[in-house]
């Protein structure tokens, strides 16, 4: 293949990058009982983009021939050159990272079982979350990735990379007559499928979904108002990734994000320093070589509560005069690099979670991400929150349901007081979309700090 | 190549395999995309796609591969494991193909002077919407613009004896804008075209329009809250009222509990004047199609009439779980299984005009976008109202921002008051104004 490729790479009169990419995704779904589906695709292919007069084109095929690829490379070219004469801010540049050669195989394939011994696992779990009292329904969803990746450019790119992703989650819907309620749980995991369980088995995962729902059934309502929180690993993730994230990507950065000109200055709690980092053993966001054949190095968004680092991909590093550090991702071969977040975190402190706990008087414990959701690019946030309980005199206390966060996601990282020394990657199933969509991680330790509580009372419609 | 030679080996090398049934659906498609960003032309894309899936039964038993290498051994692969597939899954009597149906083919989707659109050619139309819009107004600010072609072939043969293909071309503009002046910031708004034929997208005028709106919109204010009219567009009335009732009508929703309206076909679900159709055979219709995923051939399906529930929305699969046929919904491509799509769908029943509809209302707002969370198991939803108007005494006073509304979707197809006669294209729903009483509007 890299011979080919290469071939067909150095005919190119202009800067070009070449990206062949095969997926083999493998999805399950059992859902009450029954398989509702089990399905197995391949898509493969090649990407090609070329820069020509400051302007970028990209063409896809999936046909492999040599005369197709090259005539890919041709309509690659003269989608640049059309665009050129209509492009103002002309890309005259762009920055060099760490250039990845050689093969970077960072899974391994033998690590997996069978497809029929996954679906009577997973046949098993569903069964066992409806035997449940108050339980009536169950949700078993799967997948896999399996990429292969070859990449060239003029610049000497020259990789093959090979990995695999598996991802689960759990459901477990809950009813007692009167009202309805979801436990979630999930886990995603780059490597092989008995690391997907390596933090919790999948009877535990049904047994914490059961246990959610079942929770939830009991739990009161509760009213609103601003308090004194402590967020989970998934919470934490949610929030560095979602909120805070998406604004310090170097497109969104240049298209007037809050963070635009804020390099320097605080943003956070002195406590607070959050990084992306592709290199991430295991984490589903895993990324060691980007789609623009970068190596993947850790980016510093902020460092002790100072924004220092946003997200870049080449393009966007040469504009800012910094180097790439492997954030330009493509879903498939029919998508181009764009800028994209990979494992994003909050790193641990010192606090123990009981002292966390300890030292409220009146607030709540909230774990997990619920229903509904979404950030602007003002980091504006509202997050449902699927897991709540209440902190009494320094004790966790009562469960209660129906609550949602939301506030400024920079001002609740100005609120942190204490930051838990228990850090953890927690997105589980974790896809974000930003026009295609990317494998991410995200997570932290446990945070306390202040948001603003929306609850609802019996009976209201919110 | 020979799609339909390609299919046709598939089903042959399936039948040396003790099968009981298969399916081969196929399907391709060429792409253009030309988007602006932060007023400036972004990477202009081309892409040729082609991919095959093979649906095969055996015992009730079901299994599903796909791929996009077209070759004879790559069929061969993808043909195995999808029978490995139902070889390992358990049995169901609702699997199965259906009969062969007959096929009276749709008018007017593929535009055959524009179906070899060059890349250039589609940079041009992009440059005409973004330079009219640009030009329209200083104040004006464009957040993206996108201008795409898109030319698909679908075929479907099986053991059942169907065999069809259908060609459709489509042509998109959709763009995001905002108009500012000094500190004073509009919100954004959105203009979407979409239409079979290149001819009838009007860039010059959907560019002025928008302009129009965005520069109309600064000096927005905020409103108390209170009690009346909402007006929506029908851009909002499809992220509130049409995806709630696309979601209540699909039939995978409703053999799964899902949908409230389970077991409410015959009942009153809305106002008597409403009515809901599913019309594959509208010329030129987005989602206009002769067959669906499985091949079946779809009718004119009243969903409701006069505010009555009439129908789901099913294919094979959950027509069965139903007792009832397929009604020819089955969506999705050569990349996954049947599941449910709607084909065009519309909403009937209004006779108003929008400018009746405003001079009839005493106090409301009408919400040109929304921003928020509509759950459609409840019918909830809240959020905010972007690019809002506040109506008094029947003049539209001035525009809003800051307010929130909620309701629940399903008391207020109950409490409809007006609808327009007149609809807009958005995707593949034509869509009225909706006008609704009583609902809370929260402003400062």
């Amino acid at each position: 293949m890299i011979n080919k490729l290469k071939e067909i790479l150095n005919k190119s009169e202009h800067w070009t990058e070449i990206r062949y990419h095969n997926r083999q995704q493998t999805s399950i779904q059992i859902k009450n009982g029954e398989v509702n589906r089990v399905e197995d695709s391949t898509v493969a292919g090649v990407g090609i983009r070329c820069l020509v007069n400051g302007c970028w084109g990209f063409a896809a095929t999936a046909d492999m021939s040599k005369e197709s690829l090259e005539k890919a490379v041709e309509e690659a070219a003269s989608a640049a050159e059309v665009g050129s004469s209509l492009r103002k801010n002309k890309i005259d540049r762009i920055a060099d990272g760490e250039i990845a050669k050689g093969n970077y195989i960072y899974t391994d394939e033998n690590d997996d079982v069978e497809l029929k011994e996954k679906i009577d696992l997973f046949l098993e779990a569903e069964e066992f979350i409806r035997e449940k009292e108050n339980i009536v329904s169950g949700v078993v969803n799967y997948s896999k990735y399996n990429d292969e990746k070859t990449i060239l450019n003029s610049d000497g790119a020259q990789v093959n990379i090979k990995d695999i992703k598996h991802d689960i989650g759990v459901v477990s819907i809950g009813h007692n007559g009167s009202s309805q309620e979801i436990g979630s749980v999930s886990a995603g995991v780059t490597g092989g499928w008995s690391e997907l369980f390596e933090e919790r088995s999948l009877m535990e995962m049904v047994e914490e979904s059961v246990n959610i729902a079942r929770t939830k059934l009991e739990a009161d309502y509760t009213s609103g108002g601003d308090y004194t929180v402590i967020l989970d690993p998934m919470l934490v993730g949610v929030l560095a990734h979602e909120a805070i994230g998406h604004t310090v990507e170097a497109d969104f950065v240049m298209s007037g994000s809050i963070v635009q000109d804020k390099i320097g200055e605080k943003v956070a709690s002195e406590k607070i320093t959050m990084i992306d980092n592709g290199n991430i053993d295991k984490a589903a966001g895993m990324t060691v070589v980007d789609d623009e054949g970068t190596v993947a190095q850790p980016t510093t968004i902020i460092k002790d509560g100072i924004l220092k680092e946003y997200l870049h991909n080449r393009e966007s590093a040469a504009e800012f005069s910094v180097e790439p550090k492997g954030n330009a991702r493509a879903f498939t071969y029919r998508d181009e690099p764009l800028v994209r977040m990979t494992n994003t975190y909050i790193k641990e402190g010192e606090s123990s979670f009981e002292e966390m706990v300890s030292d409220i008087d009146n607030g709540y414990y909230l774990k997990g991400l619920g229903q509904g959701g979404q950030a602007d690019a003002n980091a504006e946030f509202m997050f449902g929150v699927q897991e709540a309980y209440k902190i009494e005199d320094g004790k966790i206390t009562d469960p209660v349901k129906g609550i949602t966060i939301s506030g400024q996601a920079f001002e609740v990282l100005n609120s942190v007081d204490a930051v838990g020394n228990d850090l953890k990657f927690a997105l589980g199933r974790g896809y974000c979309g930003k026009g295609q969509m990317a494998k991410v991680d995200a997570g932290g330790p446990h945070l306390r700090c202040k948001v603003k509580i929306g609850g609802q009372q019996e009976g209201d419609v919110s | 190549m020979d799609e339909m030679k390609f299919a046709n080996q598939i089903i042959e090398k399936a039948k040396r395999m003790n099968l009981d049934d298969i399916e081969v659906y196929y399907n391709s498609s060429k792409n253009l995309d030309v988007v602006w960003e932060k007023g400036d032309l972004q990477i202009p894309k081309t892409d040729l796609y082609q991919g095959f899936g093979i649906r095969v039964f055996k015992d009730g038993s079901t299994g599903f591969s796909s791929s996009n290498i077209i070759n004879e051994e790559e069929a061969e692969r993808v043909l195995e494991r999808a029978a490995e597939i139902a070889n390992i899954t358990p049995s169901d009597e609702s699997n199965f193909l259906p009969e062969k149906s007959d096929i009276d083919y749709v008018d007017g989707i593929v535009d055959k002077e524009n179906n070899d659109i060059e890349l250039v050619e589609a940079v041009e139309k992009g440059k005409e919407f973004v330079e009219t819009f640009l030009n329209y107004d200083q104040r004006v600010k464009l957040d993206t613009a996108n201008f795409s072609t898109n030319l698909t072939k679908k075929l479907i043969v099986n053991s059942r004896g169907t065999k069809a293909s259908e060609e459709k071309t489509v042509f998109e503009n959709m763009a995001m804008a905002f108009a500012r002046e000094n500190e004073n910031v509009s919100s954004f708004d959105l203009s979407f075209q979409i239409a079979c034929k290149l001819a009838d997208l009007d860039l010059k005028e959907k560019a002025e329009e928008l302009a129009k709106k965005v520069v109309n919109s600064l000096d927005a204010e905020s409103v108390e809250s209170f009690e009346g009219s909402v007006i929506l567009t029908p851009f909002s009335a499809l992220s509130i009222v049409a995806s709630t009732i696309g979601f209540a009508i699909n039939g995978e929703n409703v053999i799964n509990d899902m949908s409230p309206w389970a077991d409410k076909i015959g009942d009153e679900v809305a106002i008597p004047e409403l009515s809901v159709i599913d019309d594959a055979h509208l010329a030129g219709g987005i989602g206009s199609r002769s067959f669906d995923r499985e091949g079946v051939a779809p009718k004119r399906l009243e969903i409701i009439k006069n505010g009555k529930l009439n129908n789901f929305i099913h294919n094979t699969y959950t027509a069965h779980k139903m007792g009832t046929k397929s009604t020819g919904h089955a969506g999705g491509g050569a990349q996954s299984k049947p599941g449910i799509s709607p084909s065009n769908f519309i909403i009937n029943g209004g006779d108003k005009t929008l400018d009746e509809i405003i001079a009839n209302t005493e106090k409301g707002i009408l919400v040109n976008r929304f921003s928020g969370n509509t759950d459609p198991i409840s019918g909830d939803f809240s959020g905010v109202v972007k690019g809002g108007k506040y109506i008094e005494n029947g003049e539209m006073v001035k525009s809003i921002k800051g307010v929130m509304i909620a309701g629940n979707v399903y008391e207020l197809l109950n409490k409809i008051s007006a609808m327009t006669a007149e609809k807009e294209f958005i995707q593949n729903y034509r869509l009225p104004h909706i006008k609704f009483e009583n609902v809370s509007i929260t402003g400062k």
